[in-house]
């Protein structure tokens, strides 16, 4: 027994939700070759098939780009400050992908850690996540080697699978997800299933056992030379969340702004007094592979990957945590023989 | 083809011409190619060359890291080889210490990328060697620019509202900046905060804000090797500002940035012929 959707009442769904005021988002074609997920104005927009993996992540809708802290202003020698309007809209985020919807309980820790970031908070409590498994993958999918797969449910509010005839079944992984979809599915004798994921590219617990003593090994500088320096791994990837906190106005008042950052620009790590302690493109790709397979899962348990592939999907010289951790794996193994 | 290559980094590396041969890698025949330093003779079997070769390795001749390896040897494709003219002529590149080997090349990707569409520098030029043959035809400048001629038969306020719509989904990553040959300066505007000149925010202003920056830093200095647009992970397709530099240096100047090793770089010349119908 298993209940499910027909596609249209799914997407009327859709519709009703948006009707209500309800703010959603999912995969949407954005460009001629791009599909991104984007917040939807109508539900024909949602595109649920047709892509291996939108070009961003749903990180943006709890942790966005670009977000104000408070408003100041300045007159004379007072300073007003006015905190954002509280956010008070319910949103739903359609058709994640597993490996999108795992990276928001990985990313729970940091920003629970030492404060507790209540505007990405409060986005998680307003936010039901509703998962569609995945039935394809491409030659930069690696979600199998760290620990999740096609249909993984870890984040997700709800798990929708394709089935045959234009219908999902629907299984509602949290209270929260059951309420969202109570009422709307009907029950079945269909279930849904996917075929397996990609093969694993790398032997993650090895790595997690070794890479802790492996800060000098050479694979960083061989692994990663190419590396253009740009952000766009960290940027698309769902749980790279580093930011840099910026004033923007003028003389009379402005903004502070939290801004997206990433440890691959040079500026990351440069000190006022022109020491830079990453000075090298091959340390700041260490940094990024040690941060994900080392740093955080030994303070919070969990690795900060979890497998989508956008780093080396999106990388201009085709450079990624699956190139690295494939080459590292190599040269460690063969060093110790 | 391949073999030529391979034999000729390798004797330059034997013969301690070079240290570094900068080349294309592939490890997955289905994969994209990528770029490869090779220090040693017996690892120019590593070297490929085909229509996967997309990046621009000039690129690599003024980064820090590779600068330290020595004396280089580079692969260009006919467009790549445009921009070692640029960086010769404006003194980032000591021309007579890099090697640079020209490869043949009948366009890259599946289909053909479009600048691929309008090359007529198939053979490289003003390279020290060219491997392979290809045969070059002359384009006519109104078939390079078809696309541009296509966005500004819109109107101004459409074209701005396409720019608004595109450079929405720009996350600020600067991967259009990191791949650029001529992108050399060591700390770039946008980096600097002292003022804070252009916005660090990835807001439409903001990303309007360091768009417009870029174009005006690479006029009739982008050699159109497109490489921004293909590295953009938002597929914004800054080709269209490319060609508007090219065309506009061009028609003012009779200008192609890295075609024409001796000419005067226009922003580093003054000529009594130079138009000035753009002053307004």
């Amino acid at each position: 027994m298993s209940e499910v959707i027909s596609a249209r009442a799914l997407r009327e769904l859709i519709g009703g939700w948006l009707k209500a005021g309800i703010r959603v988002a999912g995969p949407r074609r954005v460009a001629t070759d791009q599909v991104a997920y984007a917040w939807l104005d109508r539900p024909e927009d949602c595109l649920l098939g047709g892509y291996i993996h939108p070009h961003n992540s749903i990180k943006e809708f709890f942790f966005p780009r670009h977000e104000s802290l408070y408003e100041y202003r300045i007159e004379g020698k007072k300073i007003a400050l006015k905190n954002p309007e509280p956010l008070a809209d319910e949103r739903i985020v359609i058709g994640a992908r597993p490996c999108d919807a795992a990276a928001m309980p990985i990313l729970d820790h940091v920003f629970n850690w030492d404060f507790k970031d209540p505007f990405y908070n409060r986005r998680r409590e307003q936010t039901t996540v509703v998962t569609l498994a995945c039935r394809e993958h491409d030659h930069e999918c690696f979600c199998t080697s760290v620990g999740l797969g096609p249909d993984a449910e870890r984040g997700s509010d709800v798990m929708l699978y394709e089935l045959d005839g234009d219908m999902y079944e629907v299984r509602c992984v949290t209270d929260k997800g059951g309420n969202l979809m109570a009422g709307r599915t009907e029950t079945s004798q269909l279930t849904g299933s996917v075929p397996p994921g990609p093969a694993k590219k790398f032997d993650l617990a090895y790595l997690r056992e070794t890479i802790g003593s492996k800060f000098e090994s050479p694979v960083w500088t061989e692994a990663t030379l190419r590396c253009m320096a740009c952000g766009a791994c960290a940027y698309t990837c769902p749980t790279c969340h580093c930011f840099d906190i910026v004033d923007e106005g003028n003389a009379r008042g402005g903004i502070r702004a939290k801004n997206w950052d990433a440890c691959q620009f040079p500026m990351f790590t440069l000190h006022a007094s022109g020491h830079n302690p990453r000075n090298t493109q091959p340390q700041r790709q260490r940094q990024r592979v040690m941060h994900k397979f080392s740093i955080y899962p030994d303070k919070f348990g969990d690795v900060l990957c979890t497998g989508c592939g956008n780093c080396t999907r999106h990388c201009s010289v085709h450079l990624g945590v699956q190139t690295v951790l494939e080459a590292a794996e190599k040269s460690w193994r063969n060093a110790t023989v | 083809m391949l073999n030529d290559l391979r034999q000729t980094a390798r004797q330059l590396l034997a013969d301690k011409k070079v240290d570094v041969v900068i080349g294309y890698g592939q490890a997955d025949p289905a994969g994209p190619a990528y770029p490869v330093f090779i220090t040693r003779p017996e690892d120019t079997e590593q070297l490929v060359f085909n229509d996967r070769c997309y990046n621009n390795l000039t690129t690599f001749l003024t980064r820090k890291e590779i600068r330290a390896m020595g004396r280089a040897a580079v692969l260009v494709k006919g467009c790549d080889a445009k921009s070692v003219v640029v960086l010769a002529v404006e003194s980032q590149i000591d021309r007579q210490s890099v090697v640079v080997i020209g490869m043949a090349c009948n366009g890259v990707g599946q289909p053909s990328l479009a600048k691929c569409r309008t090359c007529d520098v198939h053979m490289p030029r003003h390279t020290d060697m060219v491997i392979g043959q290809a045969a070059d035809h002359a384009i006519e400048a109104k078939d390079r620019y078809a696309e541009l001629a296509e966005m500004m038969s819109k109107s101004a306020s459409e074209r701005l509202a396409y720019w608004g719509q595109e450079l929405s989904r720009c996350v600020k990553c600067y991967a259009c900046r990191q791949v650029c040959p001529m992108c050399y300066c060591e700390r770039c505007v946008a980096d600097k905060n002292q003022p804070q000149v252009i916005k660090t925010s990835a807001t439409t202003m903001g990303n309007l804000a360091w768009q417009i920056n870029r174009a005006f830093h690479l006029a009739s200095r982008c050699v159109g090797c497109d490489e921004c647009t293909r590295a953009c992970p938002a597929g914004i397709n800054l080709r269209l500002l490319n060609l508007m530099l090219a065309q506009a240096t061009e028609e003012q100047f009779d200008y192609r940035p890295g075609m024409d090793k001796d000419a005067q770089p226009v922003l580093g010349c003054f000529s009594v012929k130079d138009k000035e119908c753009f002053i307004k």
